[in-house]
């Protein structure tokens, strides 16, 4: 069997009373992008800082592609890249000079070095900027260039920990497309506390609060899990929605309707009940009957019982 | 091994040449005025001392003084920096280099911006001033010079890994080091100290540097004691430094 590109085995880190991660067990498949999402406090970084070996768990194991963390840190980190969650550029060297440092702290020969920058720098976007210095930067230039440091060393493995945090929007999608471009060259792990992040960019997804691991699996997966429970929206034509409201709200398999002008949404016990309700709407002025897709945030409530805090 | 301590020296060094002119502005601007107030302006008040005038007696001192004050205040302030503020060290620590070469190359980066603004004050006195003294002397005076700015370099890093307030490294400097630097001889002879003091003030590895390195550079004297207190001193230092980093990084 192929190893996994991230194991951990009951992980567990306490800062004194607090446990901020609890006997966390994951399993990431190598040339995956596994999202990371929990809202803040949940543990993301706790998690990632064992990883990347720059802390140590309280107890359990991590192995990143079967080394141990405990023991062959020095080997794990050649071949991990990290965007950790601060910005941690050197705003006096200028970008070149940035990606230039670490490509010498992993022990690349100058001439290797050399062309892998110009590249990464062209497809970062920044090979016109790379002579200024990373405090003349937007906050999403300054980003792409921590990915594209992280990057210089061809990284079989490589964190990220919540990229786009604090980024408008524009910059935001910037970030994803340049993540995206990476997808199969390496193993990715990604923290986000933004849903739609996780939705975008991850092949798997593991919800995380308060240290513990509370779902794991693909975006389809996680919504499958939700309750049986499945909303349609009927729009009507003109009038209707008041008397057909009223009729589809006595039938037994309805659990919930909820009406907004010439709109009804009807929530059903199972999509098997909707013949039952296209039968009862036979000759009534329906316009549109929809399925309401469910987003990560409804999977997010149905399980933590809360919104994702920001 | 040292390879990554290499890279991370390069790179302070690279900083350093770039701001080369306004660093050694404003380190010979302290210095040069102590020198023209107390050993110009005061000089006829003071007289001898020593059997010297006072501007030949605290010459030395001030190059000791603002080459060992240099090496302190690039080690604290820089760590302090790279750790708290910029967060460059934990961007070092996720490749693979160890802990050690990053304290290495700090400490280092600290001794070599020591020997390099003590040289330029030394320059600048010997330029605009009559102290003179003989060439050979000026081995000895290194013996003193460049275990002392180690010492220096190694207490800067210690104060730059256990501190997280720049307040707090304000604090230090005014009540620990600059005390210890003005008290050892600098300004004036050990004699002067009463008696029951003086065994204690002695005891001092910035004693021994100061006293030895005047001494060495003035008279041409050796103290073979006081140069192995200073260099024993600054190992033991290295060794604390190193120690103490790697215990904060471990958390
Ligand atoms: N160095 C630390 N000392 C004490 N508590 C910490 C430390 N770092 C994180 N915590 C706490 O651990 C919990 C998890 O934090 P973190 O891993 O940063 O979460 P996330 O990255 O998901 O926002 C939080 O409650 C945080 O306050
Ligand atoms: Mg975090």
């Amino acid at each position: 069997m192929q190893t996994a590109a991230i194991v951990t085995r009951s992980l567990t880190k306490s800062y004194g009373e607090l446990t901020a991660l609890d006997s966390f067990d994951l399993e990431v498949e190598q040339g995956s992008i596994f999202g990371l999402l929990g809202p803040n406090g949940a543990g993301k970084t706790t998690l990632i800082r064992i990883l990347t070996t720059l802390m140590r768990p309280s107890s359990g194991d991590a192995f990143i592609e079967g080394l141990d963390s405990r023991s062959k840190g020095r080997d794990i980190r050649s071949m991990i890249g990290v965007v950790s969650q601060e910005n941690s550029l050197d705003r006096y060297l200028t970008a070149r000079e940035n990606l230039e440092l670490h490509a010498r702290l992993h022990g690349m020969e100058k001439r290797l070095y050399k062309h892998r920058i110009d590249d990464l720098l062209e497809l970062m976007g920044l090979a016109g900027r790379q002579k200024d210095f990373p405090d003349t930067f937007s906050g999403g230039m300054q980003r792409r260039l921590v990915i594209a440091r992280a990057l210089v060393h061809q990284p079989q493995v490589l964190f990220l920990d919540e990229p786009t945090t604090g980024l408008d929007p524009q910059s935001r999608r910037a970030v994803w497309e340049y993540v995206r471009s990476l997808a199969g060259s390496m193993t990715i792990l990604l923290t986000t506390h933004y849903l739609e992040e996780a939705e975008q960019l991850c092949d798997r997804i593991a919800i995380m609060d308060h240290g513990r691991l509370i779902a794991i699996g693909s975006t389809q997966e996680l919504k499958d899990r939700l309750s049986g429970a499945t909303v349609y929206e009927v729009e009507f034509a003109g009038q209707g929605a008041d008397h057909y409201a009223a009729l589809l709200g006595s039938m037994p398999c309805v659990i919930d309707i909820k009406q907004v002008e010439n709109k009804i949404a009807i929530t059903l016990e199972c999509w098997e009940c909707l013949s039952e309700i296209v039968t009862a709407l036979n000759g009534a002025p329906v316009r549109r009957i929809s399925l309401q897709e469910r987003t990560l945030e409804d999977v997010f409530i149905s399980l933590t019982g809360q919104k994702v805090r920001e | 091994m040292l390879r990554g301590s290499l890279a991370i020296w390069q790179r302070d060094m690279l900083i350093l040449r770039r701001s080369i002119i306004s660093e050694l502005v404003a380190v010979v601007a302290y210095p040069l005025t102590i020198y023209l107030a107390f050993g110009i302006g005061m000089q006829s008040y003071i007289g001898l001392v020593d059997g010297a005038p006072y501007s030949m007696f605290i010459a030395p001192g001030l190059i000791t003084m603002t080459a060992v004050s240099a090496a302190y205040n690039e080690s604290v302030w820089s760590l302090w920096f790279h750790r708290r503020v910029q967060f460059t060290i934990e961007s070092y620590r996720v490749t693979p280099i160890s802990v050690s070469e990053i304290v290495i190359a700090k400490i280092f980066t600290g001794f070599t911006h020591g020997i390099i603004k003590g040289c330029a004050v030394g320059l600048v006195i010997y330029a605009i001033t009559p102290f003179r003294f003989p060439l050979e002397h000026l081995l000895q005076y290194l013996l003193f010079l460049i275990p002392g700015s180690a010492l220096f370099s190694c207490a800067g890093i210690i104060s730059g890994t256990v501190m997280d307030k720049p307040e707090t490294i304000g604090k230090v400097e005014a009540v620990l080091v600059m005390p210890l630097i003005f008290m050892s001889g600098l300004f004036f002879p050990l004699s002067s100290y009463p008696p029951s003091v003086v065994s204690w003030v002695r005891a001092l590895p910035t004693t021994a540097l100061f006293e030895g390195a005047r001494r060495a550079l003035v008279a041409g004297e050796m103290l073979p004691l006081a140069a192995l207190q200073v260099a024993l001193s600054s190992m033991v230092a290295f060794v604390a430094a190193v120690y103490i980093f790697r215990y904060k990084m471990s958390e």
